[in-house]
């Protein structure tokens, strides 16, 4: 057996499309893989100025061996959830219309009544 | 997030690579949860009304209510996202395990065992239930080895299951086994089991915690896949914590009769088999003392619950990889428990919090509760409620 090992899926089955055109599935799979290479570029810049910010000076090699805390880690992921909170409005402001819709059926019903009375 | 305890075999990767699972771990958190939990909104409000009107009634079960919401572009867009979060999990685990090959293989072959033991059986066949899907699209699922004595699914999947459950299981992923622990001891405080063993452990994550929970016990865990079992020897002796590890099948394993005194699984009947399960039980029924016990926890079961809610669990059989999930959850335990061999009387079902997700002195009462198996459902963004089904022998 060769020393190099490459792990790939043995029985993971076709991919589901749950778009009628499967290109969207695709193109959301880009678009999340993106937003995870951004998310790690962000990291890295604040690696850069956390040890900037403690040493004034950096290396390669520092960059590669800093490891956040639990208290940094904290930091990044409140980041990381605002950031993907940005990056998906889109997402939740479908959420957001259907109850902006029931108010509106409200709305329509308070200019009913004031019309008539 | 809480952080992974590190140890001497957590391969966790570079800094960005670290970060990657990071982001993966979280997104899919959000996914599941903020945006997740948006589909409820989505079908009480847009899909329900809709399927009522073209149909005259609503929609009955999780099938119908899936079928709906998948027709819907919220539950395409969810669907889509959190099979791609999926997807991505295991994206940001996978370059690291490789890089770190051959040497990491070489490094678990030359541990030394200090406080358990690991025995390999090349013969135990991986059954069919295990072998034809990756479960949870985890690539190359439990058992796959690509080397000689490969560990790679086992560190593969010690990383992918801390970020699947977004450390919410605690920093050794542990949560689940504790939790059962901690009901048994508190459940029957006069319950002192001598030998336990955990069925289908894995990488031994929640296997663990009963050395904790019951230190004068001597505990052994089986497991098909070699990796795991291998991976899982060597995670249990850099954090020393005593276990024997074996390569066996829980259906068919090489103890003798009356082995043990508590025989435990942890989330493991949902990924067998109809017939699977049956031979689990009635082997579980042979491995026992009398007087002894069997406890298996396992995922909130759909059986009258609302079609959406069965929907959101029936999801993952179809797009999570777990074929038998669906089924399991429409599995009468109790008569399967009869059928291998146990007294209907001596038939236990528990529902129980994980540890921590509410007070102490709440955890005990759902411990101690007499009719404790109600409120058995829940997922991600509520309480969850595990239900442990077992018997006495």
């Amino acid at each position: 057996m060769s020393d190099e090992i490459k792990i790939t899926p043995v029985n993971r089955g076709k991919r589901p499309a749950f778009f009628d055109d499967p290109a969207i599935d695709q193109l959301m799979a880009i678009v999340m893989a993106m937003s995870a290479e951004m998310s790690v570029l962000y990291d890295r810049v604040d690696t850069i100025e956390r040890l900037l910010d403690k040493k004034g000076t950096l290396s390669r090699d520092d960059i590669e061996a800093f490891r956040p805390d639990q208290g940094v880690e904290d930091e990044r992921n409140g980041r990381r959830n605002d950031y993907i909170s940005r990056l998906f409005r889109i997402i939740r402001e479908e959420r957001e219309t259907l109850v902006a819709h029931d108010k509106m059926d409200e709305y329509n019903a308070l200019m009913d009544e004031l019309a008539k009375s | 997030m809480t952080m992974q305890t590190e140890h001497d075999f957590l391969i966790t990767g570079s800094h960005d690579e670290a970060n990657r699972q990071a982001y993966a771990a979280t997104l899919r958190m959000h996914v599941l949860t903020d945006i997740g939990n948006g589909l409820k909104d989505v079908y009480d409000q847009r899909v329900a009304p809709a399927f009522e009107k073209s149909n005259g009634r609503a929609p009955k079960d999780g099938r119908e209510a899936m079928k709906a919401m998948l027709d819907d572009t919220y539950g395409k867009t969810w669907s889509s996202m959190i099979h791609t979060c999926q997807e991505m999990l295991w994206d940001s685990v996978r370059p690291a395990v490789e890089r770190a090959q051959p040497d990491f293989n070489e490094k678990v072959r030359g541990l030394n065992s200090k406080v358990g033991s690991v025995s390999l059986d090349p013969s135990v066949e991986v059954p069919r239930y295990v072998s034809a899907s990756d479960i949870h699209l985890m690539p190359g699922n439990y058992h796959t080895e690509r080397a000689e004595d490969d560990t790679s699914q086992g560190a593969l999947f010690d990383r992918g299951l801390y970020l699947y459950q977004g450390g919410f299981a605690g920093p050794l992923c542990d949560n689940n086994g504790r939790s059962q622990a901690e009901v048994i001891k508190r459940r029957w405080p006069e319950f002192k089991p001598k030998k336990i063993l955990d069925l289908g452990c894995t990488v031994g994550n929640n296997t663990l915690p009963y050395a904790d929970v019951f230190p004068d016990a001597e505990l052994h865990a089986i497991d098909v896949a070699a990796p795991c079992v291998r991976y899982g020897h060597a995670r249990a002796e850099a954090l020393g914590v005593p276990c024997h590890f074996h390569q066996m099948n829980a259906e068919a394993t090489s103890f003798e009769d009356e082995s043990f005194d508590l025989i435990v699984s942890c989330i493991l009947f949902h990924e067998t088999s109809r017939t699977g399960l049956e031979k689990i039980l009635a082997e579980s029924h042979r491995l026992l003392k009398p007087g002894g016990m069997m406890l298996h926890m396992e995922v909130p079961r759909t059986e009258g619950m609302d079609p959406y809610s069965a929907f959101r669990l029936d999801w993952d059989t179809y797009y999570n990889n777990e074929p038998f999930l669906s089924t399991w959850m429409r599995t009468d335990v109790g008569e399967s428990c009869v059928k291998a061999g146990f007294d209907a009387d001596n038939y236990i079902h528990i529902a129980a919090p994980d540890l921590g997700s509410v007070s102490d002195e709440e955890f005990t009462r759902y411990a101690k509760a007499e009719d404790s198996a109600t409120g058995t459902h829940g997922h991600w963004g509520e309480l969850v409620m595990w239900n442990m089904y077992g018997a006495w022998k």
